[in-house]
């Protein structure tokens, strides 16, 4: 039993990972309606922004050069969708052509890391904390840093999307872009941020995600996106909250896998969920219609 | 004679109709976008589907050739039940559509486009590729010269090389009608097929669809120029709000309170559109 | 020198071959394959499986260990990445467009590799296999050295039969088919075609080459580890098909001549610069990515743009103008 509450508490921080990233990317897919399979290299890029204000070149404090690393992807992730992604989806309507802009940027963006950091394994900088009892949980107090960043930016994104103006125009540009552009909504600076705020999110996606592994590789985010897919997809893909829940689920659910079977396999029984969703109900817990 | 060939000869004798629908309900959303349609689409004859905007025709003639389902209701071609068949099969009972905005398969050229409609080819199997070449070459080459007829028929035969993507609007909605006719239906569902066409090409298109009347095809179109439907439409039945409203000539119908009424705003006295 | 063009020449001929396999998926129907590589892997593992004698003996672990020749393996190996194929596609062809077919594909193949990596009794895990049994070495008495001009040679044979094979389907009227669902898949059913049984046969098509090209791999080399073939991977058969034209059985060729000969393998073997390992080749892969992106703006056709089938081809005279009572003279009447 003991067991089982140690696996809800990785389980928590493991959704914690997933909830940031999956929202960061159900925003971007949303506004642009093409997936970004460079996603994960986003992540890994954020990761490593953050690695070489921590241990590399400074020493700042982890959670201070997380922020910054991490806007310093989103700043990236829109230069990158000005110079490169943005030209292509205008100029091909067939989405198709854009995925496969996106899988090559992940490739260049793989091995540019690779080439700039080598594939060796790194550490955060950062001070080891004890393990904290909370009810049945036992979590260490940089995990349950982690989880509150989740929270707090759940939150944000939540009252962004509900009361801001930009929220309002983000919405609408999701459900019907045309139709936002003939009401006067700037698409362009819309998808601007859009991109910022994906980045940005990739970024500490990717940096909670080398803390709460304990390393960093250029392929870490790469080998994660699928279980960011998984969650994406099971939560019901275009919706938010889905993104949300979606993690919950796929993040309790690899970790308490992972009581019973192999966990080397746990990430795997993300894939299965995916599939028997897929299976059972494509279009998800929470789809919005006229998705999928 | 194939068995939907044998059925055909019997329904046009009990005049059974071609096509027939029953009661057909969909909903988008919560909205109803056909709300019990039901009627009979006479054997050999060219029928009309008019009513106002947003009164469901291209809704229903989606569920009729398959490419929607319906949430309610029953159809029928002929003898046989059709209810939530996908495309391919109510296609191979010999139902073919155009739509709206033309389709062409843009990659291809024009010429090919008409071969891919012909049913049963042989080499669409591996095993016939690997070892009946001479059969298949056989095939192509009878199928090829009928589609350079139909081509020359729809007056698209200098086009036969060019890539589909690359005709203009016009063209491709002649194309259309073309690839439809290659693929010998016995019934051709047409979704306004006069829409956004020139008054020269409106005579051309009306004359080809006479002329398949004639040649025995079973002819539905959607459409809302009165003027054409009053002069080559022998039935119509007329769609408002989901529903059969009213189902005649034209001429009788425009003495109905009712139709009137469901085109209020809109004109229906096809002598005042010249 | 010599063993250098020759195993350029190997990879020009087995991505010749990986090509074909991608091409017909997606340059001739549509289908968005992300996880091409992960077939190329089965028909590469399976195919050192059946040749390897069993494991008891060689100190690695692994299913099966059949002991059989080549070309039995090879063949084998084909149909194993075809069946696998078989199982994906039924299940997930139905009832995804596009992009959520793309996602899941490429989720396929990440988790494929991990499983491989970390189920050591399947294929022996991160080591991979090795040590695989090289064809015809023994009854032809080669020596390491004369079995990469050798089966460099084999390699072109089985790549120009399956060129053969795969030039009669795009131009047969199944290519045509699959083109049509390619263009436009709604029009192809509402033209009677049966769309998903189309796909599934160009994908079991495909992935039996992807198979064989696999298998060819493991055959050349003796060995076949994750390392040889990680997501990522599937994008350098994209480049090669996407740069030599997609959709065009001579672009392949001409795609797997520049990309794969030409950006991935020639700078193999260059020297390596020092404090740096592996530097040459990260740079390599990048430009990979770069050059498909330079080639899907400048000229998305590819090089060897894809042909337009003429109507003299089919052997057809002009028809006789205006038989008697032939439509279109008939007009509406006024």
């Amino acid at each position: 039993m003991q067991l089982f509450w140690l696996s809800v508490g990785f389980g928590f921080v493991t959704a914690s990972v997933l909830a940031i990233a999956a929202v960061g990317l159900s925003l971007q897919f949303g506004i642009t309606n093409y997936v970004n399979f460079a996603y994960g290299d986003f992540m890994a890029l954020g990761g490593f922004f953050t690695y070489v204000l921590n241990s590399q070149v400074l020493h700042i404090n982890i959670w201070i050069a997380l922020t910054i690393g991490s806007l310093g992807m989103g700043v990236l992730a829109v230069i990158i969708n000005r110079l490169i992604l943005g030209p292509f989806a205008r100029r091909f309507s067939k989405s198709h052509y854009v995925l496969i802009v996106t899988f090559g940027l992940s490739l260049i963006m793989l091995n540019v890391e690779y080439s700039i950091w080598g594939a060796q394994v790194r550490f955060f900088n950062m001070p080891i904390s004890a393990a904290l009892h909370i009810g049945p949980l036992l979590l260490t107090r940089n995990q349950l840093i982690v989880m509150a960043v989740a929270v707090v930016l759940m939150v944000a994104v939540h009252t962004m999307l509900k009361t801001t103006r930009l929220g309002k125009s983000m919405r609408a540009m999701s459900d019907n872009t045309t139709l936002a552009m003939t009401s006067g909504i700037d698409t362009k600076r819309i998808t601007t941020i859009t991109w910022f705020l994906s980045g940005t999110l990739a970024g500490v996606a990717g940096t909670v995600l080398g803390i709460s592994e304990g390393n960093l590789t250029p392929a870490s985010g790469e080998l994660f996106l699928f279980v960011i897919f998984a969650a994406v997809i099971v939560g019901g893909v275009g919706s938010i909250y889905g993104a949300m829940a979606g993690a919950i689920l796929i993040g309790l659910a690899t970790e308490i896998s992972a009581a019973f079977i192999n966990p080397s396999y746990k990430l795997d029984i993300a894939f299965v969920i995916l599939i028997v969703t897929l299976l059972i109900r494509p279009s998800g817990l929470f789809a919005r219609p006229g998705t999928a | 004679m194939s068995q939907v060939g044998v059925l055909d000869s019997v329904a046009q004798t009990l005049r059974i109709p071609a096509l027939r629908c029953e009661g057909i309900t969909k909903a988008f959303q919560g909205v109803h976008a056909v709300n019990g349609a039901s009627f009979d689409i006479p054997n050999g004859q060219i029928t009309a589907l008019i009513g106002p905007n947003g009164a469901g025709k291209t809704t229903v003639v989606n569920i009729l050739s398959g490419a929607m389902t319906c949430d309610g209701g029953r159809e029928f071609i002929g003898e046989t039940e059709v209810t939530n068949w996908p495309s391919y099969k109510v296609a191979r009972l010999g139902l073919m559509r155009t739509f709206q905005l033309s389709r062409e398969l843009g990659g291809l050229t024009v010429l090919e486009n008409l071969l891919v409609a012909p049913a049963h080819q042989a080499g669409e199997s591996f095993v016939n590729v690997l070892l009946r070449p001479g059969l298949i070459r056989r095939q192509e080459r009878e199928h090829a010269e009928r589609a350079l007829q139909v081509l020359e028929t729809y007056g698209l035969y200098e086009l036969r090389d060019s890539r589909a993507r690359e005709l203009s609007g016009g063209q491709k909605k002649l194309l259309e009608i073309a690839r439809a006719v290659m693929a010998s239906p016995k019934i051709l569902v047409l979704d306004e097929p006069m829409a956004g066409v020139n008054p020269a090409l409106i005579e051309r298109i009306g004359g080809y669809i006479i002329d398949l009347k004639q040649s025995g095809v079973t002819v539905l179109m959607v459409e809302h120029n009165l003027n054409v439907v009053e002069r080559i439409c022998d039935y119509v039945i007329v769609l408002a709000e989901g529903r059969t409203l009213a189902t005649g000539r034209l001429s009788e119908l425009r003495e109905n309170a009712e139709v009137v009424k469901a085109y209020l705003g809109e004109v229906i006295d096809a002598s005042a559109v010249r | 020198m010599v063993y250098y063009v020759f195993t350029l020449v190997f990879f020009l001929f087995d991505y010749f071959i990986l090509a074909m396999g991608l091409n017909i998926q997606y340059g001739e129907t549509g289908i968005l394959n992300f996880a091409y590589i992960g077939f190329v892997a089965i028909g590469a593992y399976f195919t050192g499986v059946f040749s390897l004698p069993s494991s008891l003996n060689t100190g690695q672990h692994y299913i099966l260990g059949l002991g059989l020749p080549f070309p039995i393996n090879l063949l084998l190996g084909g149909l194993a990445a075809m069946f696998f194929a078989l199982f994906v596609a039924l299940i997930t062809l139905r009832r995804l467009r596009t992009d959520y077919l793309a996602i899941v594909l490429i989720s396929l193949s990440l988790v494929l590799y991990d499983f491989c990596n970390n189920y050591v009794s399947l294929f022996n895990g991160a080591d991979g296999l090795y040590n695989v049994p090289e064809p015809f070495a023994k009854a032809l008495g080669l020596t390491v050295n004369s079995f990469i001009p050798f089966f460099a040679c084999v390699t072109a044979v089985v790549s120009l039969l399956m060129w053969f094979v795969m030039s009669r389907v795009t131009r047969a009227p199944m290519g045509r088919t699959f083109r049509a669902i390619r263009d436009d898949h709604v029009v192809a059913a509402a033209l009677g075609k049966n769309v998903f049984w189309m796909q599934l046969k160009s994908m079991l098509i495909g992935s039996f080459y992807a198979g064989i090209g696999g298998g060819l791999l493991i055959q050349f080399g003796g060995s076949f580890n994750p390392t040889a073939w990680l997501p990522g991977e599937t994008f350098v058969v994209f480049a090669v098909l996407i740069v030599g034209g997609a959709g065009n059985n001579i672009g392949m060729f001409v795609g797997a001549l520049l990309v794969e000969t030409l950006l991935v393998h020639l700078p193999a073997f260059l020297p390596e610069i020092p404090g740096h390992p592996g530097l040459i080749e990260y740079f390599d892969l990048a430009l990979v990515g770069i050059v498909l992106m330079a080639m899907l703006w400048f000229r998305p056709q590819g090089v060897v743009p894809e042909r337009l089938r003429r109507a003299a081809s089919f052997g057809v005279d002009r028809p006789l103008a205006e038989k008697p009572g032939s439509m279109g003279e008939t007009s509406i009447p006024a």
